[in-house]
């Protein structure tokens, strides 16, 4: 086999990585954990990005496009 | 050229254990007992009707579902029925916690490896197995709905008066 083929071959294994061996649905515990959310504080959240918006003179910086109207 | 793919693909589905459905025989396992008491092994239950539950302290429908199997036993067992649920959780501390919180009465199993889960072939969290006298297993729900109560004392009281030649 040549070399490249040989690399081009573990890439594809290793860098298969994760979706060789899933997540079983026993060990998602470590994946529930309140600190393992996407937004682990909404109200911290909430609050973060009211200062935000309100320093920038943005409205929208997350999830919507916005522009710098003020009107905040 | 491209069979070694194959290999692969072939090798993962090979390895992924045959999940257990109504009809097989609910394969048999041997754990230690959470508190005091002697392992739990299913075939020490032969006889009696099995509700088998897989669950976890960090599974939020097992809430609902533990007490509620409670008063399913506490109606059924003068028949012959046993809950037995076995623990997925990797760390005890955090089943005690929650069974502190949500006290039951019937035995729980304790598989910290996950190595029984993987023999039944669970596909969600929590699964229950209805296992009748003889060691098949008769119903399986992944997921825990209130109507699933309902099912299995409709499975249960089936099974009860299939037993008495009803």
């Amino acid at each position: 086999m040549g070399c490249k083929t040989l690399t081009a071959l573990l890439a594809g294994l290793t860098l298969a990585g994760c979706t060789t061996t899933p997540v079983q649905p026993w060990e998602r515990g470590r994946l529930a954990r309140w600190d393992m959310q996407w937004d682990s504080d909404p109200l911290q959240t909430a609050m973060d990005e009211h200062i935000y918006f309100s320093k920038e003179g943005s409205t929208g910086r997350v999830g919507t496009a916005g522009g710098g109207c003020g009107c905040n | 050229m491209q069979l070694w793919r194959f290999g692969v693909l072939l090798a993962l589905v090979a390895a992924r254990a045959h999940a257990i459905e109504p009809g097989s025989v609910a394969p048999e396992f041997n754990l230690a007992r959470l508190g005091a008491g002697q392992p739990i092994a299913l075939s020490d239950l032969r006889g009696k009707i099995v509700l088998i539950d897989f669950w976890a302290s960090w599974c939020g429908p097992c809430r609902e579902s533990m007490p509620l199997y409670d008063k399913l036993r506490a109606e059924f067992a003068p028949n012959g029925f046993e809950v037995v649920a076995i623990n997925l959780d990797e760390v005890q501390t955090d089943a005690e916690a929650f069974l502190a919180r949500h006290p039951v009465s019937y035995p729980v199993g304790l598989d910290p490896t996950g190595d029984t889960a993987k023999t039944f072939g669970l596909v969600g969290m929590p699964s229950s197995y209805l296992v009748d006298q003889v060691g098949i297993v008769r119903a399986r729900h992944t997921g825990f709905k209130a109507k699933h109560i309902d099912e299995l004392r409709h499975q249960i009281l089936g099974l009860l008066g299939a037993a008495h030649g009803l």
